[in-house]
């Protein structure tokens, strides 16, 4: 598998990542989500100030041919959204997990953090999805 | 008749190929106690029986040369241009154009459609259509509540009421919430928790109304609040200040009156229209344009097709897949055919010729006008001998204005007097004469 | 031919044909004398072309368009079947097309939709019928809601319905219409339903039902389906068919039989009416006796003084569409009923059949076939095994620069690279060995020459086109 899954991040079974500072996270998908959905053409981002609970609907990221649904992976306050992401969600393809960063949150619950993966346990979820 | 080129000769080839004996071993999964011998319909005609047949049928419906009916389903001069156009079997028998390569000419046909919708309306996007205006509002009413999360909606009288009652249905699939009400009670209804007001214009009664004026009485207070107009005869926007620059979000049209036969109620055509921002949310197809990957050429395809059931499935917020296309090729030649012109010149003969009739019937003793607003092609009469006139109107071999009763039993003596180009000035003298004969026929007038 | 024909709305001039309008002949006043200023538009931009411009445009833009008249059009699950030009000639007689929505005087018209219910009955078994939906996804809804008003009117809440992976998307779609939510069924290796699933699935106790289409979309016949629906009536839970791969089962099976409740017909599939690239349609929807009164209103009934109809019913699910459904459609289908009679009906459904076995004995010689048994009216090949990192839409791409349409593609999901023939029964054999002929010679253009599949396809008006780039910056009208 030639996907690229970055060691200091933290991720969820349904392929977004986190990195975590302090009290916030910043959230993404997975070089493998991008790679499933194929050329991203529109990705619908929250509202920043919303409050959601963890695995609720936070937005969508559309390609020609799929949608995929972005799951909250910890509860908590969106404190940013990615607006280049509107002009040039490509971003999401080329750099997932860089300048393709989809929103920053502040987590309400240190708890939930434990039952994030760690990339070794992540790339075997993604292992047997292909 | 049959269509199927094979003779037994090659039917027995092809079962060879196979390897199978006989036609009845390819239907072995079936168990057997489900396989039925045969169905019991007659035997199949030739093409010179079936037209007798079918003309048979045709004797028993009447199709009278002038009418004075309309209530949502109009009759219009349809141009000789249209049926040739949409009876181009490249056209008639093809798919829906997923593969853009081949399908070129349609999918840029349907791209027209919607530029021409778009110029029409003024409104910012316009989709490959839908089922009908009444199926089409109550898409609206769906979408309206996905965008604002809210899932009640108002609907004001005067929605043609086949139309309310499909919006009900909708509704009533989605969970959302109909209120109905008069305009004059808007303001007694509308809360931050209605996700749209729904109104049309030219109402079922024929009364105009200035989308500007319902836009600021809805947004002024309730900016978030969506407005959606619907639309029974969309001839009168070669006239009418159209809905793009009345801050209407979803507009939505019945289109049979551009170049489509009534045929009994359908095929119709579904206009479905709104804002920009709501792209992402519109039902319905959607063609582009593109250029080639490899290629200077500009070329049409079907887009944004992740909002539609086919890639959301259960998400997905409407099922639309089959539409009405070559209803929107139809209504496309039928405004091309016209021009800025000849559309300005039916929709004015249209407000002429109904603003004539009105006048004329207004001077009969008995007979009320009971419109306060300016009207389009239709407009209710309250009638001193209902039945007297309805009967007057046959005999003169005019097709009658609707009862209103059929929907509104309590105004049993008004009728909804529909006036379009089509309806000569000899026609329209017969319909004063009637409506005049049919106060004098003093035994109908204690029905 | 060149594909970049210029806008209808570049063919404009100042010239004003005025060759549509009636003259004004009453004494009229003037627009602005009667409707208020605020009332009337400034501009309408759209332009003045003349009439022959207006002909040769669109006669341009038919001839770079594929119809069925055309070739071959072997799309899986769309029973592309010759349409009839007799149906055409009826559809267009004034004593029907000018008949209006709301007169009376149409017992003409009202005949023609009962008796179609009746036959409609016939083929399926089913009771009763509303020719109302538009659409077979509208036909989907309208069963939905049916299902819903069953359980509600006897108090018992049931959300959910269950749907197997290779359903249509309409099917969930449409169950979100109507409130429900989905229960997904994997299909097993024979692609048909698991039964213990169903069971397991079923004994929750929320389930009103589930959505089947026999044949499926992998053309293959479940044998289980007595028991599915037994099953399924067992918890209490109701049996929708969807109705559009029906063209195999003409005259040779029911879904009633098969203990299906509710049924929807693709008039625009079976029953030969053309599908004008992408509607009109017609999706009649036919029940059980029992759920009779939720059908849609208006419906005709026959009394002794004739047919009436009933606007009154109470129990109805209400208005699915203003009138009375896409009445010249219906009137196509009837048509088509009547000039082929019972023993046509069932040629048909036989000779589909016939059609696609031979078809998928042929090209699995070079192509993967999954399932490879008997199949109904269609078959499902996969990209299995295709050389050079070939894909299925390379394989179709290059069958459209054959001078052919491909067949549908991606569908059902449950295949990887999924491609789903169905020829019909009106192809001859002369067609279906030619497209055998053409798919072969791609095979081996896949393995001797991919590029002429990779850039393909290269012999039509235009080449692969950017669906990246118009979903990203959508241009949706000039």
């Amino acid at each position: 598998m030639d996907y690229e899954f970055p060691d200091n991040l933290k991720y969820t079974k349904t392929h977004e990542w986190l990195r975590i500072e302090d009290n916030t996270a910043t959230v993404g998908i997975t070089d493998f989500a991008q790679r499933q959905l194929g050329d991203i053409v529109y990705i619908e981002l929250p509202e920043k100030g919303a409050i959601l609970e963890k695995q609720s609907s936070v937005g969508e990221i559309e390609s020609v041919k799929a949608v995929g649904e972005l799951l909250m992976p910890l509860s908590g306050k969106i404190i940013e959204v990615n607006s280049n992401l509107v002009d040039n969600p490509e971003l999401v393809n080329s750099s997932p997990y860089g300048p393709g960063w989809i929103l920053k949150l502040e987590y309400t619950n240190e708890l939930e953090i434990n039952d994030l993966f760690s990339v070794e346990d992540y790339k075997r979820i993604a292992e047997e999805e292909n | 008749m049959d269509f199927i080129s094979h003779d037994e000769k090659t039917i027995a080839e092809m079962l060879k190929i196979i390897n199978v004996s006989e036609i009845d071993d390819l239907f072995q999964d079936i168990p057997k106690d489900l396989i039925i011998k045969s169905l019991n319909i007659s035997d199949g005609m030739s093409e010179p029986d079936v037209l007798n047949k079918m003309r048979e049928y045709g004797k028993k419906n009447k199709i009278y040369p002038h009418s004075f009916l309309g209530a949502g389903c109009y009759y219009h001069y349809i141009p000789s241009l249209v049926d040739f156009v949409i009876s181009r079997s490249e056209f008639y028998t093809s798919y829906t154009p997923y593969q853009a390569e081949a399908s070129q000419g349609y999918l840029q046909a349907i791209y027209e459609y919607q530029s021409i919708i778009s110029r029409l309306t003024e409104m910012e996007i316009a989709n490959a259509s839908m089922y009908d205006g009444s199926t089409s509002l109550a898409e609206a009413a769906i979408m309206a509540s996905i965008i604002t999360g809210k899932n009640q909606v108002i609907l004001l009288e005067g929605v043609h009421p086949e139309y309310i009652e499909v919006v009900k249905t909708y509704c009533w699939g989605q969970n959302i919430e109909l209120k109905i009400t008069s305009e004059n009670k808007l303001n007694d209804v509308l809360n931050e928790d209605i996700a749209a007001v729904m109104f049309q214009s030219p109402n079922f009664f024929g009364d105009i109304t200035d989308g500007l004026v319902m836009s600021n009485k809805v947004k002024e207070k309730y900016p978030n609040c969506l407005l959606i107009q619907c639309m029974t005869d969309p001839t009168c926007l070669g006239l009418l200040k159209p809905p793009g620059k009345t801050n209407i979000d979803i507009f939505v049209a019945e289109g049979q009156s551009f170049g489509i036969d009534p045929s009994f109620g359908g095929p119709g055509l579904g206009i479905f229209t709104a804002k920009k921002k709501f792209l992402r949310k519109i039902p319905g197809r959607l063609v582009g344009k593109t250029k080639e990957i490899n290629g200077d050429r500009d070329g049409f395809l079907l887009t944004l097709q992740a909002r539609e059931q086919h890639i959301r499935r259960e998400k997905a917020s409407s099922n639309i897949c089959t539409n009405q296309a070559l209803c929107s090729l139809s209504a496309l030649i039928y405004l091309v055919s016209l021009g800025k012109t000849g559309l300005r010149e039916i929709a004015t003969q249209n407000f002429q010729k109904a603003h004539y009739v009105k006048n004329a019937i207004a001077l009969i003793p008995g007979y009320e006008i009971l419109n306060k607003k300016p009207t389009y092609n239709e407009f209710i009469v309250r009638c001193p001998n209902i039945n007297g006139l309805i009967r007057e109107c046959k005999k003169m071999n005019l097709l009658p204005p609707l009862q209103v009763s059929t929907y509104y039993p309590e105004m049993s003596d008004v009728v909804l007097v529909c006036v379009t180009e089509l309806n000569s000035s000899s026609s329209i003298e017969k319909f004063i004469k009637a409506a005049k004969l049919a106060i004098n026929n003093e035994e109908e007038r204690a029905d | 031919m060149d594909a970049n024909e210029h806008l209808i709305f570049n063919k404009g001039n100042e010239l004003v044909q005025q060759n549509f309008i009636p003259k004004l002949d009453i004494k009229s006043e003037k627009i602005e004398e009667i409707l208020p200023k605020n009332l009337i538009r400034d501009e309408l931009r759209i332009p003045d072309v003349s009439e022959v411009e207006i002909v040769r445009h669109y006669i341009k833009l038919s001839k770079i368009n594929y119809g069925v008249d055309s070739g071959i059009y072997p799309l899986g699950s769309c029973t592309m079947k010759y349409n009839p030009k007799i149906n055409e000639i009826v559809a267009r007689m004034t004593s029907f097309s000018k008949v209006h929505s709301l007169q009376g005087e149409n017992e003409g018209a009202l005949e023609i939709l009962y008796e179609i219910s009746q036959m409609l009955g016939e083929i399926t078994g089913m009771d009763g019928f509303t020719l109302q939906p538009a659409a077979g996804a509208h036909g989907e809804l309208v069963g939905l809601l049916i299902i819903k008003k069953y359980f509600e009117t006897r108090g018992i809440v049931k959300n959910k319905i269950i749907i197997p992976d290779s359903a249509h998307g309409t099917n969930p779609a449409s169950a979100k219409m109507a409130g429900f939510s989905i229960i997904e069924l994997q299909s097993n290796e024979q692609g048909e339903v698991p039964l213990d699933h169903l069971e397991y699935a079923m004994k929750q106790g929320d389930v009103a039902g589930i959505m089947l289409t026999n044949p499926n979309t992998l053309g293959v016949f479940d044998r289980q389906i007595k028991d599915i629906t037994r099953i399924v009536h067992e918890h209490g839970g109701l049996c929708y068919y969807d109705g559009a791969n029906m063209n195999p089962m003409l005259g040779i099976c029911r879904p009633k039989d098969m203990g299906f409740d509710i049924v929807h017909l693709n008039l625009h599939k079976t029953f030969s009416t053309p599908h004008g690239g992408g509607g009109p349609g017609s999706g009649p929807v036919g029940v059980i006796s029992e759920l009779i009164p939720y059908l849609p209103i208006p419906c005709i009934v026959s009394t002794d003084k004739g047919l009436v109809c009933n606007h009154e019913n109470h129990e109805s699910i209400g208005r699915i569409k203003a009138f009375w459904g896409n009445f010249s459609i219906v009137l196509r289908a009837y048509v088509y009923i009547i000039s082929l009679g019972g023993d046509g009906l069932k040629r048909v459904g036989q000779i589909a059949v016939l059609n696609a076995n031979y078809l998928k004995t042929l090209l699995k010689k070079k192509y993967n076939l999954p399932y490879d048994r008997i199949c109904q009216h269609e078959f499902v090949l996969s990209d299995k095994y295709l050389p050079n990192e070939i894909t299925t839409e390379d394989i179709a791409k290059r069958i459209l620069d054959y001078g052919f349409y491909a067949p549908t593609i991606y569908f059902p999901l449950v295949v990887n690279g999924a491609l789903m023939i169905e020829p019909t029964e009106t192809e001859s054999k002369d067609s279906l060995d030619k497209f055998v002929e053409v798919m072969n010679q791609i095979h081996d253009e896949a393995l001797n020459k991919p590029e002429k599949l990779k850039n393909a396809p290269s012999n039509t008006p235009i080449g692969r086109l950017d669906a990246v780039n118009a979903a990203r910056k959508p241009i949706l009208h000039d």
